[in-house]
């Protein structure tokens, strides 16, 4: 291995994903602006239809084109160890994570909003909505096209840097940091299992919410069902996600207090609020309950955004600060 | 057998009691981190000083909501079997024995991993009754494929519950975490979705109504 040679593969592999995806990256926002103005505008709603597909189909391509830049950049992300010289592996970096995160949760409420069959004229605009605000933030805050995976790249090139510099010490600790992230992060079964799911289950929680507050307008049991069935589809990755984090937070965060740290706490109150909604849901014929069910999706909802938040807001084990 | 009136509202106050303790750890959750989050800009060297202490306080305000939360768990697994008045004598003879373990090692842990033992077999009797049909375990839900999903995912969230709080050093942790995972995907695979799944199709009949008819009050 090379270190400078792969570090201008890699930097050439940076400005050719830039240069495929700035036009697509300069899209997103202006698709936002028109799925909130044709949700806003009654007369203009027998679009909405054909544009969320049509965004669906632009953020499907953009994930090819991410793809393919991961696909490249395993076979260029050589880990190799200082003592004998040998390549211990590659690292498989997720398609779903750092800069990629929002325009993952973006693509899977587009194809789900592409899917919705009962209720989908009175869905759509909420569900348009919700899709131009993450495909928004993917565009300013995410920039995977332009700004792409800052965190692996910053450590993977530090790396780099290192083993070409020739100083023992500083090649066996840059060398420490970049094995331990590529055996206990990146390419882990966890992290390729559980962040897809999780965003699965919040693109499902994003139209049972719409359904909610339709169901909240109308005072009629037929949204409470769509919200549940929607609700239930998520529930059952969003616990699959959760519980597949145990055993790996165990060993990855060893001697830490992940337990009560801000994402978990979050996470674990998510969790907690879809099963209590699960749970009320069950006595919906009794008076009045309809309001409690919805009083909890809503809340739910809204906990959801806050652990997605708490990520970049709150220090602790599952932080990004 | 018991009144099938009775055992609704039951059923009612114990989903209204674990509602509710879940409400309560969902609060706490969002004030510890509200705190954390304030904590880490106000006081200096929070991450090392501080945060030990956090960890303590939210322990020890945890502590009795989670077992308020298990007992209520192991009120609702052999209330699928009992009527209330043996409901009452089991659940008792069930924290008896809890808190008895508790006495005679001295780890609370003990104790609660010999509740949760115990609720896990209750547990894996209603399983194999539903399983095969048999008229005793009482549900809230109907069809057999619904109850044991139902029984199956609550089956699994007590070996969660197990594994966290007996097994975590154990070399049993991970089979165990892996068997409680599948009964729980399982369960809730089945509770969900038992209409795609079942031999003999019924059509569910969904009466759609208007909350605006509810009276008031």
């Amino acid at each position: 291995m090379n270190p400078a040679l792969v570090q201008a593969e890699i930097a050439q592999l940076i400005q050719t994903l830039g240069a495929i995806g700035t036009p697509l990256q300069a899209l997103l926002p202006a698709a936002a602006v028109l799925l909130v103005a044709l949700a806003a505008v009654p007369a203009w709603r027998p679009l909405l239809g054909p544009a969320v597909a049509a965004s669906a189909f632009m953020l499907l391509l953009g994930e090819i084109v991410l793809a393919w830049f991961h696909w490249r950049l395993y076979d260029l992300a050589v880990v190799m160890s200082p003592d004998t010289g040998r390549i211990v592996g590659r690292v498989a970096v997720p398609l779903w994570v750092e800069s990629e995160k929002l325009y993952v949760w973006a693509l899977a409420l587009a194809l789900m909003a592409v899917l919705i069959r009962r209720h989908r004229q009175e869905l759509l605009p909420g569900v348009a909505v919700i899709l131009a605000v993450l495909m928004a933030g993917a565009a300013i805050w995410g920039k995977p096209f332009t700004e792409p995976l800052p965190s692996f790249l910053g450590q993977y090139l530090g790396y780099l840097q290192a083993m070409g510099s020739g100083d023992p010490a500083r090649m066996f600790g840059a060398y420490q940091g970049m094995e331990g992230a590529r055996q206990f992060y990146y390419n882990t079964i966890y992290m390729w299992v559980h962040p897809p799911a999780l965003f699965f289950a919040y693109a499902t929680f994003a139209i049972s919410f719409i359904a909610t507050l339709i169901m909240v307008r109308e005072r009629h049991s037929a949204f409470e069902t769509t919200a549940y069935r929607w609700a239930r589809l998520g529930y059952l990755p969003l616990t699959a996600g959760m519980l597949l984090g145990f055993p790996w937070a165990i060993i990855a965060w060893q001697g830490e207090s992940w337990w009560w740290s801000g994402k978990v706490n979050m996470s674990i109150m998510m969790w907690v609020l879809y099963t209590a909604l699960l749970h009320a849901r069950l006595y919906l014929r009794r008076r009045g309950m309809w309001r409690w069910v919805a009083t909890i999706s809503i809340i739910a909802f809204l906990v959801l955004m806050l652990t997605y938040l708490a990520t970049y807001i709150v220090p602790g084990a599952h932080s990004y600060l | 057998m018991t009144d099938p009136v009775r055992h609704k509202n039951w059923d009612f106050a114990l989903t209204v009691i674990t509602v509710a303790l879940l409400g309560t750890l969902g609060v706490q959750s969002f004030i510890g981190t509200v705190y954390v989050w304030w904590a880490a800009t106000a006081i200096p060297g929070f991450e090392v000083s501080g945060y030990g202490r956090f960890v303590w306080w939210m322990n020890a305000i945890a502590a009795p909501q989670v077992i308020a939360l298990v007992v209520a768990m192991g009120l609702c697994v052999p209330k699928r079997l009992f009527g209330r008045t043996a409901l009452v004598v089991v659940s008792g003879a069930m924290i008896a024995v809890g808190l008895g373990a508790w006495a005679l090692t001295g780890s609370f842990g003990n104790g609660l991993a010999v509740y949760l033992a115990l609720a896990a077999l209750i547990q894996a009797v209603v399983v194999v009754m539903t399983v095969a049909g048999a008229r005793g375990p009482s549900y809230l839900t109907e069809g057999r494929l619904v109850k044991t999903g139902s029984g199956l995912l609550h089956q699994g969230f007590i070996g969660f519950a197990f594994v966290v709080v007996a097994l975590q050093r154990s070399a049993f942790m991970l089979p165990a975490f892996w068997i409680a995972t599948a009964l729980t995907l399982l369960g809730t695979l089945l509770a969900f979705y038992a209409d795609r799944f079942a031999w003999r199709k019924t059509v569910r009949v969904e009466v759609d109504r208007s909350f605006a008819d509810e009276p008031q009050g």
